[in-house]
């Protein structure tokens, strides 16, 4: 009985935005669901390919007057839903799988990177099986099952520390709206650390055993998450643009975050806020210095594209934050 | 002495070969059979306590899909996969997408029977031109066009898998990494006839079979202890029966 009553109230929160009030608090993430058939054709209706793309980035005003050319073209993409972020709680590296309909997102986002003619010659992904299993599917879906697919736990997500595994709108009713806000939203606080007895620890984990145990984290800021993001972009992901390989970038909210804070130099105040959608392919113009190219369509404060339906991503854009919203 | 672990799994059913057709380096996927055999090897290891550090794969999406499902299954979505051509199947030449029977039916049993069961009597090349050479593929486009084969038989398929081998796996192994190879027909028997020392006329007969694990523990030369199949002895009597079947006239 109870479970079907939270069955429809859940259903009425998905589709139909409604918070309940105090006492069944589900609220769901918004908007990150995958297209239906009529709303993926026309995502891929929206979709041009790559050459043409690479044509109207050269082609924009402030490019063209500058003479800047498109060097190198750099995809990335978030991982959809994951059986966590239904419940709504701090994942950071803890290792859940992808949800049903976070599958059906990484389906959609291959068949436009398809679409879109985006044919990269190498992935890097974060060792959580989230975002592989995002990779493992787009690549099926773009016939590039063959590609290397290198894992870095240094695209993984931020890691929430102590908050790991609880739930977003029980911290808040524990610590208050505005801790919560701080420890997600500012730039270089970190939430309290776990200690190395806790199962959130990551030296417990083997996939972590060639990690000398100082580098692996107890809690993150989102400054840490991008400090150690950077030496696999510098040392790992450079070299592989700069030798012509055409790459995919398979990770998070914040690792991504870090990549497009460095590529766009986007300040610290404003970062923290930025909502990048899962799902959607972004891609990145890059002239020979590995500075990006504005696309025409891009949305500020990024200068990469994002492919698909445009109306519905800038939609997608606003609706992403509220997560701890107990109102 | 560490005994060393290596594991290879031979990919499951694939579209083709239910409709009974050469494949090759043809890159078709597996049918809903085939995904349930990788899930079913994928079952067997878990169960039976096995982990790896490393993947070896082809580059043919079939392979690749019994890899990911055997990584998932274990839970190993994070260990590095290697996919290389060398792992591949034996390349078809000219016979590539042709029907098994139909062409026994033309030709005769038995020069098929030569086709696909002699050593070194390769299939008909094909041509350059042939969108079914490697060299026309975007995938080997990396490649020098002398290793792309337009055909090949038994003992070009083992020549061109042994120097991945002696490059790529075995230095995992002589590191005492977890290996696990899931590959091919025709590229694992190459594998296996290295490893334990096989003729010619004997790794003919064999016939390994789809989907079920084949363990070999190695001594630190990476000399052969023992091999087992991870399944009991009647079931796979079986399945070898089963691929010993296909292709002929019917």
């Amino acid at each position: 009985m109870l479970s079907s009553f939270l069955t429809l109230v859940s259903v009425l929160v998905v589709e139909f935005s409604v918070t309940p009030c105090s006492g069944f608090v589900l609220l769901r993430r918004p908007s990150a669901r995958p297209s239906s058939r009529a709303g993926l054709k026309m995502q891929l209706q929206s979709v041009q390919p790559l050459e043409r793309e690479i044509q109207r980035v050269e082609e924009d005003e402030a490019n063209a007057a500058a003479g800047r050319k498109v060097k190198h073209v750099l995809t990335l993409i978030r991982h959809g839903h994951s059986v966590w972020n239904q419940d709504n709680i701090f994942t950071g590296w803890v290792d859940v799988p992808l949800a049903k309909d976070g599958e059906a997102e990484a389906r959609e986002a291959g068949q436009i990177m398809k679409a879109a003619d985006i044919k990269p010659d190498k992935v890097y992904v974060s060792v959580l099986k989230r975002a592989i299993q995002t990779t493992w599917i787009a690549l099926e879906e773009m016939d590039r099952m063959w590609l290397p697919v290198e894992c870095n736990w240094r695209l993984n997500e931020r890691h929430y520390g102590g908050l790991s595994g609880l739930n977003k709108i029980e911290t808040v009713q524990k610590h208050g709206e505005e801790q919560v806000h701080i420890w997600r939203r500012s730039y270089d606080i970190p939430p309290p650390p776990v200690d190395k007895h806790s199962q959130y620890w990551p030296g417990h984990d083997e996939r972590y055993k060639l990690v000398p145990e100082d580098e692996l984290p107890l809690s993150e800021s989102l400054k840490l998450t991008k400090d150690r993001f950077m030496v696999a972009w510098q040392g790992n992901i450079v070299p592989d643009l700069m030798a012509g390989k055409r790459l995919l970038v398979s990770a998070h909210g914040n690792s991504l975050r870090a990549l497009v804070m460095h590529l766009d130099d986007i300040s610290k105040e404003v970062i923290p806020s930025l909502n990048i959608p899962t799902g959607v392919p972004l891609v990145y113009y890059l002239d020979k210095q590995l500075k990006p190219l504005r696309h025409p369509d891009a949305i500020e404060p990024l200068s990469g594209q994002y492919l698909g339906d445009q109306e519905k991503i800038k939609a997608r854009i606003g609706a992403v934050k509220a997560q701890t919203g107990a109102k | 002495m560490v005994v060393k672990t290596l594991v290879l799994v031979r990919h499951g059913e694939s579209q083709w070969n239910q409709e009974n057709r050469f494949t090759g380096w043809t890159d078709v996927p597996l049918n809903e059979t085939g995904k349930n055999e990788a899930k079913a090897a994928g079952e067997v290891l878990k169960e039976k306590g096995y982990s790896f550090d490393i993947a070896f794969t082809s580059v043919l999406k079939r392979a690749v899909h019994t890899t990911w499902n055997i990584l998932e299954e274990l839970d190993l979505h994070y260990i590095p996969v290697i996919n290389s051509w060398r792992l591949n199947e034996r390349h078809y030449g000219a016979l590539q997408g042709l029907n098994k029977a139909e062409t026994a039916a033309k030709h005769g049993d038995e020069q098929v029977l030569v086709w696909r069961r002699s050593y070194d009597v390769p299939p008909p090349p094909l041509e350059k031109a042939d969108k079914r050479w490697p060299g026309n593929d975007k995938m080997y486009a990396h490649l020098p066009r002398e290793v792309l084969p337009f055909t090949e038989c038994l003992k070009d398929t083992v020549e061109r898998v042994l120097p991945f081998w002696f490059d790529h796996i075995a230095p995992e192994l002589m590191r005492d990494k977890k290996v696990l190879v899931a590959a091919h027909g025709n590229s694992l028997r190459g594998l296996v006839k290295h490893l334990d020392g096989m003729t010619e006329d004997a790794v003919l007969k064999l016939n390994i079979p789809t989907g079920v694990p084949l363990v070999y523990e190695l001594d630190e030369e990476l000399k052969p202890i023992k091999h087992y199949y991870l399944m009991d002895e009647a079931e796979l009597k079986k399945k070898m029966d089963a691929v010993a079947q296909q292709g002929k006239a019917k």
